[in-house]
């Protein structure tokens, strides 16, 4: 049997980032992908294919409705739709036990969720690393901005970002192509918010989209529905950045159709020698030999793996002494703002499908007395974006035939809305453990326990409100609050964030966190975990960026380790 | 705040032209099965309008209900309506292969409500009423539907109108004759809508 000198399990985001960094440092890598092969251009199946090609004109596929019947979770999010469905698991095949309301989504083929992510990009700052320490929830991070902002710089070279440089410290700038434009709507609400919040901004989103060529990728031709798949390779996904550059190297081999059962673990060697996987197609087990281990798996996924690699020194999951692997479960809350209308501005339109909206950074809890709130800890974002009313506004009122054609001819009213997304804190009780079901792969499924929090639930009147009083500020009329939290219910559950994180966390305390610093298994040295499962507190800011960031620079850290012999 | 805005060129490219430049701006990237897919008219107009092609879940009475009252909501001017749109045909297919059970029989007891009104009222079906009977009975379920107090009537013609609206404006007709496509290669944030002229589809 080969022993490869790296095996990366998952092929998403971080899986994508590891192995380009593994097999450029000179390592022979295997990654393990569960679901199927997905091939750059070939398999986008659906891109560029205008509305009327599609039977039920790329519809919604919402809970109960036909051809969502083998996605009941997955059609919770509004992203499910015809067009895209094939980039989303079959929940059959990784079903599991939710105690309350918790929305997994899952990607299923090489390149994971990097196809369908939302794209946005934002550093996290010291107001997030310094957050645990500061106000005593969960356990202090290991590391600091300072650590991490080269490895920010360096990502941000390599995939591509565009978007606007701002000087706040809570928002770091990073390395940017040159922004996207806001639109008439974006400008006049830009202009009234910071005139009546001087130490508020509102920018366009920085969005792992390209301006301007880059690496033999090209920039954006604003066709619009990213998470089609992306022949130019504008948007940043595994496929169009990461898995082409560790193949280059002639170091890569990625099986596909394998999910990972467990890791081996020899206890004289106090080390990982391999993973057992399972033929998704024949449902026969075999095995891969590794020096060491990247695991990328997915916050859930991951957890699932180390939780099902149980052995005499590992009773209760591999690398898991410390007992908190699977706590410690994060989401973002969001599904909470404000819309209105903007009156006038009808002699100004826009041309092209922006993949991209606004974003305005946290300014609550900052650390200064003025930003100081004393119902919640940490802070929230808001994203969103202005356009004109199309067409579907005719569902909405009264009248029909000529007179309604005619009046549909032109686009409608600007509107302007914004979004929340909320940090949430790092709580024991929300976690994911093994139930006392398996899938139809034989491997335990998991048990997910997940819920707000009163912290999250006090904040999200704050996300209202202030959207609310800032479109107000900015001169929008009609202004409508919304929060589709319901208790105990769907709507803005758990998991529908697709920000899952935590559940094998970082921390300075082999006894109360899974990672150390560089993201290494305290128990078990070849060993590491990169994706969302890491993080030991959750900012407010999309996170895809922050675990590239931590991958590359635990790639870094391990080669130099296992040149050192200490692996 | 900057105010400039962007000349655009008032010719509008059609689709296809734009995916031939993307094709050429890419060197050929597209994939030859999403090249051919899309700029294959032959293929889409097969899909839209083939002789073959037959009702699934309507019986041919409703399905001439539903293309009647879809024209009604957005009909033919300068530029063709919903039934020439095959709009019946789309709902046809969203009744069969994408509403739940309970929700299609609502519609199909929505159209059955229709014609029993103008059964009652003019003594015969929907279709066979005079255009003047029809447009008055579609005026007051339209103001019905939009009331502060609505019943079950409402429902359905709301639901009918946005199916209509869905249907026309993203089929080939609507989204390319009566609204346009915008054209893949810029974004431009600010411009003047003299510029464009009609909404984008």
């Amino acid at each position: 049997m080969i022993t490869y000198d790296a095996i990366v399990i998952g092929s998403g985001i971080t899986g994508g980032w590891a192995a380009k960094e593994l097999t450029e440092k000179g390592l022979e890598t295997l990654v393990i992908e569960r679901g199927r092969n997905v091939e750059h251009r070939k398999d986008y199946v659906t891109e560029h294919k205008p509305s009327w090609e599609f039977p039920l004109r790329n519809a919604r596929l919402a809970v109960g409705t036909q051809g969502a019947e083998q996605y009941p979770i997955q059609a919770r999010t509004g992203q499910f739709h015809e067009s895209v469905k094939h980039f989303f698991i079959k929940d059959h095949r990784n079903p599991y036990v939710e105690d309350k309301p918790f929305t997994w989504i899952q990607g299923d083929q090489v390149g994971g969720k990097s196809l369908i992510w939302g794209r946005q990009v934002y550093r996290w700052s010291d107001l997030d690393f310094e957050a645990n320490l500061r106000d005593g929830h969960g356990v202090d991070w290991p590391i600091r901005y300072a650590d991490v902002a080269p490895w920010y710089s360096y990502v941000e070279r390599f995939i591509g970002v565009s978007g606007e440089k701002l000087g706040l410290p809570q928002l770091p700038d990073g390395e940017f192509q040159p922004a996207m434009e806001m639109n008439a709507g974006e400008k006049f609400v830009k202009a009234g918010l910071e005139r009546a919040f001087p130490n508020r901004r509102l920018t366009i989103g920085r969005v792992a989209i390209l301006t301007q060529a880059l690496n033999g990728r090209l920039p954006c031709h604003y066709c619009g529905p990213c998470e089609r798949g992306c022949s130019t390779g504008s948007y940043f996904s595994s496929q169009a950045s990461t898995l082409p550059a560790a193949r280059a190297t002639g170091r890569l081999t990625i099986v596909p159709d394998s999910v990972v059962h467990s890791l081996i673990y020899d206890a004289a060697k106090h080390r990982i020698t391999g993973v057992r996987v399972v033929d998704t197609t024949t449902k026969q087990t075999r095995e891969y030999a590794g020096r060491l281990v990247f695991l990328c798996a997915s916050t859930l996924g991951t957890a699932r793996v180390l939780l099902n690699s149980k052995s005499p020194s590992f009773p209760n999951g591999l690398a898991n002494s410390s007992g908190v692997l699977g706590h410690y479960l994060m989401d973002h809350h969001f599904r909470v703002g404000a819309s209105g209308a903007i009156e006038g501005l009808l002699d100004h339109y826009y041309q092209g499908n922006r993949p991209n909206g606004i974003y305005v950074p946290r300014f609550r809890n900052l650390g200064d007395d003025a930003s100081r709130r004393g119902d919640y800890v940490r802070g929230f974002g808001y994203q969103g974006g202005a356009s004109r009313q199309g067409w579907a506004r005719g569902g909405g009122e009264p009248g029909f035939g000529v007179e309604l054609k005619r009046k549909l001819h032109d686009p409608g009213r600007w509107s302007m809305g914004m979004t929340g997304f909320g940090e949430c804190l790092p709580r024991e009780d929300n976690y994911a453990a093994l139930s006392d079901q398996t899938d139809e792969f034989g491997i335990p499924v998991l048990r997910i326990h997940c819920t707000w929090g009163d912290n999250e639930l006090a904040m999200r009147k704050d996300m209202a409100a202030s959207a609310a009083e800032m479109l107000e500020a900015a001169g929008v009329k009609d202004v409508r609050t919304y929060d589709a939290n319901r208790e105990d219910g769907l709507g803005a559950e758990p998991g529908l964030g697709i920000h899952e994180m935590g559940t094998a966390r970082m921390g300075r305390d082999p006894k109360t966190s899974v990672l150390n610093a560089y993201n290494q298994a305290h128990d078990v040295p070849n060993l590491f975990v990169t994706d969302g499962a890491c993080m030991a507190s959750s900012s407010c800011v999309n996170p895809s960026i922050t675990y590239m960031a931590l991958t590359a620079r635990a790639c870094d850290y391990a080669v130099a380790e296992s040149k050192r012999g200490n692996l | 705040m900057e105010g400039r805005g962007h000349p655009v060129n008032r010719e509008t490219i059609s689709r296809r032209r734009a995916l031939q430049q993307a094709a050429l701006l890419l060197g050929g990237a597209l994939s030859a099965p999403t090249v051919a897919g899309v700029c294959s008219t032959a293929t889409r107009r097969a899909w839209a309008a083939s002789p073959a092609w037959a009702p699934r879940t309507l019986s041919a009475a409703q399905l001439e209900l539903v293309a009647t009252l879809t024209e009604h909501i957005i009909p033919q001017t300068e530029t063709p309506g919903a039934r020439a749109a095959g709009v019946h045909r789309f709902v046809d297919t969203l009744l069969t292969d994408h509403y739940p059970t309970a929700e299609r029989d609502r519609f199909l007891a929505g159209l059955a409500a229709v014609d029993a009104q103008a059964r009652s009222r003019y003594g015969k079906a929907f279709v066979e009423s005079a255009t003047g009977q029809q447009v008055a009975l579609l005026r007051e379920l339209d103001a019905a539907a939009y009331a502060a107090t609505r019943g079950d009537d409402a429902w359905f013609f709301r639901r009918m109108k946005e199916l209509t609206l869905v249907g026309y404006y993203t089929s080939e007709i609507g989204a390319m004759q009566e609204l346009h496509v915008s054209p893949f290669g810029a974004y431009r944030g600010d411009i003047p809508y003299t510029a464009v002229g009609r909404a984008w589809a």
